[in-house]
């Protein structure tokens, strides 16, 4: 069976002959580059730089080897290694040194990253350092700061922060974060050619807006960024006004870039991200189900409506941590794919989630307990822990099997290939 | 204790509405209560609030609402008590900080505004600390509890190099200490010599009055 048909069958509740497996098809189920590079050497494969996909989380474009070694059937079609689309986007910018730059996505420079390994970053991002750490920016634009013993790089500040007024709110530049037509036209190129010369299920993670514009990646997530993480609980509660600006200005960017994105693409792909969108915690959802309702629930079911009116693909949402009730509001609506269900957060049991939600939604994640297991398990344990995780979340399918978030530095490369290779042996249906 | 309005300005805050909060604290300065009564009230509510919270009824955005409540009350309140602050001896004094390379302060940002609402002098050294850094503000001001945070398994391990510079410098006997994030856990707290883990902001208060009632029996 071709993993497109895989994948497909998966994804429509249907059991496909094994569960379909993903490493590196979007940037919450991928692999930091240190992970990647032990894990490279471990598996004896040939060296090279790894080449960062992610630029924030600073993962690594996983190679076409690594991809057939753990039997992957999905990938982004935004691929930066083979096998990829030959479409790299052109950029022109003014560089930190103030100089005019216009650089190629396939042109790459060698950064010595903090974490201790040399890896491939794309020219159309620059480094500076400073004291405490490095800026990253991205066309010119400052995106980030990793410090000197870090491993990612981390957000700087909040633009709405100081923001009193919905005059304010209109204030900032919303537009900015519109998918130009050129990157449009790019991702139809992208999707067209992936589609017509591989067999692999395509995934769109790419929601339109520059990567240093974090704010569009989630209305919850966003409201964060522009405001404070913990500020925007008080917009919520106590400035609505100030929220509903704030929400519909991010609504309207993010319901643009799935339109334009959709109808670009939308016949080719076969999943498209709608949200980077972080409503748990450990303990608990942040938010209660009335809060998701009077925010959140209408403006994604206008952005998952259009997907399914429009296409054939399927809509994939992420967000971490404790969300069991949340996560019926968003079957509500429509919502295809919830990742990366992180079974180690309050609520999140396995048995509990499929037997609530199996029939009605599709796992994506929930490879192994990223937390407490993955990282310190003997392969022995680890190998019986994925089965039972198996065992549970594959019959009916709704089931993509993918680590709970990105493999960080510090997973022993063993344990990372007794994790995938459990899935593709023992996740073979029908699972008993 | 108190009057009819302390009651209602405690619900109020149970209840996270702002505008009566601050409302019923201005009608409660009318009426002639104390401010440190009404802070009491508060303080009251906002041990409710935690409950709630711990019990999952209240989410993390109601125990961030609270606490916004109570800073705007604290505005209205705070001068008012200015004069008696003087004659008022704080709970405790609490150093704290984020470990080195961690830049990560939202938890403790929500400890230090707890431990303050709940009467501790608070010295909030940021982000990014260094060993050195913790060991010079113990000198400078004599706390009673360093407080640690972190939120990533590669900075945790940070705090073992605070407590060891404080043994070095001798200082290690003469404060209690609190250590506290997602991936902490009370065996990694024993592990590198810590007095206790906070597992979250609510609990980190009580074991902090503890453990200033601790040191000072020794004292």
């Amino acid at each position: 069976m071709k993993p497109r048909e895989r994948v497909i069958l998966a994804l429509k509740h249907e059991e496909p002959d094994r569960i379909p497996i993903d490493l590196g098809s979007t940037g919450v189920s991928s692999i930091h580059a240190k992970a990647y590079y032990e894990l490279r050497k471990y598996l004896g494969l040939p060296e090279k730089l790894p080449r960062i996909a992610d630029i924030g989380q600073q993962l690594a474009d996983v190679d076409r080897d690594v991809i057939e070694f753990f039997h992957v059937d999905v990938i982004d079609i935004n691929r930066i290694t083979e096998p990829k689309a030959p479409y790299p986007r052109r950029y022109k910018f003014t560089g930190v040194d103030s100089s005019l730059k216009e650089v190629s996505e396939d042109e790459f420079w060698v950064w010595r990253a903090p974490y201790g390994i040399d890896v491939e970053m794309p020219k159309y991002v620059e480094v500076l350092e400073g004291e405490d750490g490095f800026i990253g920016y991205v066309e010119g634009r400052p995106f980030g700061k990793i410090p000197k013993t870090g491993y990612y790089f981390w957000g700087l500040g909040h633009a709405l922060a100081d923001a009193k007024t919905v005059d304010d709110i209109k204030k900032y530049n919303w537009d900015a974060g519109k998918v130009s037509d050129d990157v449009v036209e790019i991702l139809k190129k992208r999707a067209e050619y992936l589609y017509k010369n591989t067999d692999y299920a395509l995934v769109n993670p790419f929601m339109g807006s520059p990567i240093a514009l974090g704010a569009f990646r989630g209305l919850h997530a966003g409201g964060q960024t522009l405001r404070g993480w913990d500020r925007w609980f008080g917009d919520l509660k106590f400035r609505k006004s100030l929220a509903e600006a704030i929400l519909d200005h991010l609504f309207e960017v993010m319901f643009y870039n799935i339109k334009k994105i959709i109808d670009a693409i939308g016949e080719y792909i076969q999943v498209q991200v709608i949200g980077y969108d972080d409503m748990g915690m450990e303990v608990g959802p942040q938010i209660s189900v009335e809060v998701f309702r009077e925010f959140y629930k209408d403006r994604y079911a206008e952005i998952i409506g259009y997907v399914k009116k429009h296409s054939k693909a399927f809509t994939f949402l992420h967000s971490d941590g404790s969300i069991f009730p949340l996560i019926k509001e968003f079957i509500d609506i429509g919502l295809d794919i919830i990742n990366p269900v992180q079974i180690s957060a309050k609520g999140m049991e396995p048995e509990k989630l499929k037997k609530t939600y199996g029939d009605q939604i599709t796992f994506w994640g929930a490879a192994a307990d990223n937390q407490h297991v993955l990282p310190f398990a003997k392969p022995d344990e680890l190998r019986e822990h994925v089965k039972e995780i198996i065992r549970i979340f594959a019959p009916g399918g709704g089931y993509v099997f993918a680590n709970i978030h990105n493999v960080q530095l510090g997973v022993p490369p063993e344990n990372i290939v007794t994790m995938f290779k459990t899935a593709y042996e023992y996740g073979r249906y029908p699972v008993r | 204790m108190g009057g009819y309005v302390l009651n209602e300005v405690r619900d109020a805050l149970i209840n996270l509405d702002m505008d009566k909060v601050l409302e019923l604290v201005k009608k409660a300065i009318n009426q002639g209560f104390k401010p440190l009564d009404i802070i009491n009230s508060m303080a009251e509510g906002m041990r409710v609030v935690g409950e709630r919270f711990e019990r999952g009824e209240y989410f993390i955005s109601d125990l961030i609402a609270s606490a916004e409540i109570f800073k705007e009350a604290m505005n209205i309140l705070e001068p008012l008590i200015m004069k008696e602050r003087e004659a008022i001896k704080p709970t405790g004094k609490v150093v704290i900080g984020t470990v080195e390379g961690d830049i990560h302060d939202i938890g403790k940002n929500l400890v230090a505004m707890m431990l303050r609402i709940n009467g501790f002098e608070v010295i909030d050294l940021g982000i990014d600390v260094s060993p050195q850094k913790f060991v010079e503000a113990v000198k400078q001001y004599n706390p009673d509890i360093v407080g640690m945070s972190a939120l990533l398994t590669s900075t945790m391990i940070n705090m073992r190099k605070v407590i060891e510079a404080l043994e070095k410098e001798g200082l290690r006997n003469k404060v209690k200490i609190i250590v506290g994030g997602a991936p902490i856990t009370e065996e990694f707290a024993k592990k590198i010599g810590a007095d206790a883990y906070g597992e979250n902001a609510v609990v980190a208060v009580d074991i902090c009055k503890k453990l200033v009632e601790e040191l000072r029996s020794k004292r």
